[in-house]
């Protein structure tokens, strides 16, 4: 087995960077190994989740675990193992005419990653999150016993282990069920919100639609704070799209990659080149209400196609912000935080509003809860301490909490939601941080 | 498609690389001299490119019987059979260490191509890429069995594409130089130097695309051989490398 001895790894955001031992185990016995030669570890798999969720002085990487195993393309059932990005999924079934029922705004994680933090997407209100569609996944716990968990089979293990941060043992394999498409393409509208309570009043009218979400402009104040733009879609179905797309209604134009090849030097980010971004961000669109056909690469993966995006943000790196608030405080929790984004002048260039729907409470570790979600990125920088802790402030007094997949420096009151994933083996910075 | 050396790291992204690019076949053939490890690669071929798969037992260090091996035949034949073995510090003296590097990089291994290329050379057409080593560009201390074995197969290559030219079947010779794989997993390699499976199956497949017959996988490799290649012996023979 491949060890990598004291690596340097940091998670998406690059805050914070630490020294790792690195396993990269290829078969059971490379894994049972890994564990056995560790006093603590944590499973890891393409380090898409930001701060200090996947770390820990000794990690085991599904990279080389990234086989499939099964698809069965009558019903739409997948299995693989825990490695396997959700982009390699989708390069296969797409053109079989299936779709991930559940994905996160990057198609490049991994599905070991997408139980382990349960993720959600734009259409949490109609599908919930990923493990509402799993079947069963495999499971290896501390003393190297592999163990199948479903809803049926080892269901305490399943229940604890979807959001559960990795922190009951290592994910190996899953199995899960795909939506049926007939085009790679989403029916999508995108509307112009002026403030928060357009747009708030657009998630409540877009109730019926599988997918919104909005992005939205956090430096504006007064009148015109919360402006948004509304984004709405559906899959396309054979009839509705254009002739040209009718040909080949499964395949989607390669696009150029962009890259960012080097980290962008400090100055490169400040309130007004965010500003300007999204001046145009905002711009790009004059029409109030437009109406078009996206492929589905550029509906649900937008930052995908800006390879090392992250690297705009300087060596220090950057960390995401998300939070749930209850319905019910939704508005007036939102309207205060914003307010006092926009007043630290911290911007963000990716500022992402989402309406939860109901959760599944058998899910008990997953993050959605009812209400308004917002994900924001700061880069690190000497107020940004200052500015967190006040958010935190507001977050808590309005009933809200923070998604640990995203968390590096938030109040552990706000992450310490999870339960019954004690274990002395997986263990990883950030529970530690969280636990202390 | 046949497979030789299915379990190698690289066999495993070139199959991927060609079947990705959309070419399917009859069967992929995957030799292998463990059944139990290429399973997986099999299920994985099948489930992600629904592309069918045929798992040959076949040890290269055993007396083949290759009347078990009659009906496998293909226009495309990849051959990444290898074995490092022990370097000379360790294995030098140690018979048996030299007996398998030479049959698997070597004596038996061309055996078995030779069967397929008598097959192609039948039918006139078809591609055979097989993958050599820079240690077979100049014997050098550290691990000059490995090299001498991957030298003579080098050589071998080259008469092959030579002689089946005329035929209309075409040889490409592949030289990696470090790669990141389950054979260097135990070697520290200087990153810069060293090639990613999947990085190495892209060049390869563009080579072949293109038919062109010895390709370095990374460009670099080509340069450091260059001038390992040039240094008088007499100088090289007190060198340490």
């Amino acid at each position: 087995m491949r060890i990598n001895k004291s690596k340097n790894i940091a998670n998406w955001g690059l805050y914070p960077s630490i020294r790792t031992n690195e396993y990269e185990p290829q078969s059971i016995e490379e894994f049972k190994e890994a564990i056995a030669s560790t006093n603590k570890l944590i499973a890891r798999g393409n380090g898409r989740c930001y701060g200090d969720a996947s770390l820990q002085n000794d990690v085991v990487s599904t990279r080389r675990w990234n086989k499939f195993i099964e698809f069965d393309r009558e019903r739409g059932y997948i299995e693989v193992e825990a490695g396997v990005l959700l982009s390699d999924i989708l390069e296969v079934s797409v053109p079989a005419g299936y779709f991930i029922t559940v994905t996160p705004g990057t198609k490049f994680i991994t599905v070991g990653g997408a139980i382990a933090s349960d993720v959600h997407g734009k259409n949490h209100h109609v599908d919930g999150c990923f493990s509402e569609h799993v079947v069963y996944f495999d499971l290896m716990i501390e003393n190297g016993e592999v163990l199948r968990c479903s809803r049926d089979m080892n269901a305490d293990l399943f229940w604890s282990t979807i959001g559960g941060m990795g922190l009951t043992g290592v994910i190996l394999s899953a199995r899960f069920l795909l939506t049926k498409i007939e085009t790679a393409y989403i029916r999508n509208e995108a509307i112009q919100a002026k403030n928060l309570d357009e747009i708030f009043q657009l998630f409540e009218e877009s109730e019926s639609w599988t997918y919104t979400v909005a992005w939205l402009d956090c430096l504006q104040k007064g009148e015109a704070l919360g402006k948004s733009i509304m984004l709405r879609g559906e899959h396309a179905t054979l009839d509705e799209v254009p002739e040209k797309i009718k040909k080949n209604p499964l395949k989607i134009k390669k696009k150029p990659k962009l890259n960012i090849p080097f980290f962008f030097p400090n100055f490169v980010l400040n309130p007004w080149s965010i500003k300007i971004f999204n001046w145009l961000y905002f711009n790009k669109q004059v029409k109030k209400h437009v109406q078009n056909f996206v492929d589905y690469d550029q509906f649900f993966y937008p930052l995908d196609m800006v390879h090392n995006w992250n690297r705009i943000y300087g060596k220090s790196g950057f960390i995401q912000y998300q939070f749930v608030i209850p319905k019910e405080n939704g508005l007036e929790g939102m309207r205060e935080i914003l307010r006092t984004i926009a007043e630290s002048g911290n911007g963000s260039f990716l500022v992402v509003l989402k309406l939860f729907g109901e959760n599944n409470p058998k899910a008990y570790n997953s993050f959605p809860k009812p209400g308004y979600t917002l994900a924001l990125d700061f880069k690190v920088n000497k107020g940004l301490k200052k500015l967190i802790e006040n958010l935190d402030l507001i977050v808590e007094a309005f009933g809200g909490r923070i998604y640990r997949t995203k968390d590096a420096m938030s109040k552990p009151s706000l992450t310490d939601y999870l339960k019954n994933t004690d274990s002395s083996k997986f263990e990883s910075l950030q529970n530690e941080r969280i636990n202390r | 498609m046949i497979v030789l050396g299915s379990n190698s790291d690289i066999s495993q992204a070139f199959v991927e690389k060609v079947l990705k690019e959309g070419q399917r076949f009859p069967l992929v053939y995957l030799f292998t001299s463990n059944v139990d490890k290429t399973m997986k690669l099999a299920r994985h071929i099948e489930a992600k490119y629904d592309q069918k798969c045929e798992i040959v037992e076949f040890d290269l260090t055993k007396n083949n019987n290759f009347d078990a091996i009659a009906h496998v035949e293909s226009d495309l034949l990849f051959c990444a059979s290898g074995f490092l073995g022990k370097n000379s510090e360790e294995g030098l003296y140690d018979l048996n260490n030299t007996i398998r590097i030479v049959e698997i990089n070597y004596s038996k291994l061309i055996h078995l191509i030779n069967f397929f290329a008598q097959k192609m050379e039948v039918k006139g057409k078809g591609t055979i890429i097989a993958l050599s080593s820079v240690a077979g560009e100049r014997g050098r201390q550290s691990n000059f069995i490995y090299g001498s074995a991957k030298a003579g197969f080098t050589a071998y290559l080259s008469g092959l594409r030579n002689y089946l030219y005329h035929k209309k079947v075409h040889v490409m010779t592949v030289i990696p130089g470090f790669m990141d794989t389950e054979m260097t997993a135990d070697i520290q390699t200087p990153k810069p130097l060293t090639a990613q499976p999947a990085q190495a199956a892209n060049i390869i497949y563009k080579a072949y695309k293109k038919k062109r017959n010895i390709v370095y996988v990374t460009f670099v490799w080509w340069g450091i051989m260059m001038i390992i290649r040039n240094i008088p012996e007499f100088i090289f023979k007190k060198l340490k490398m």
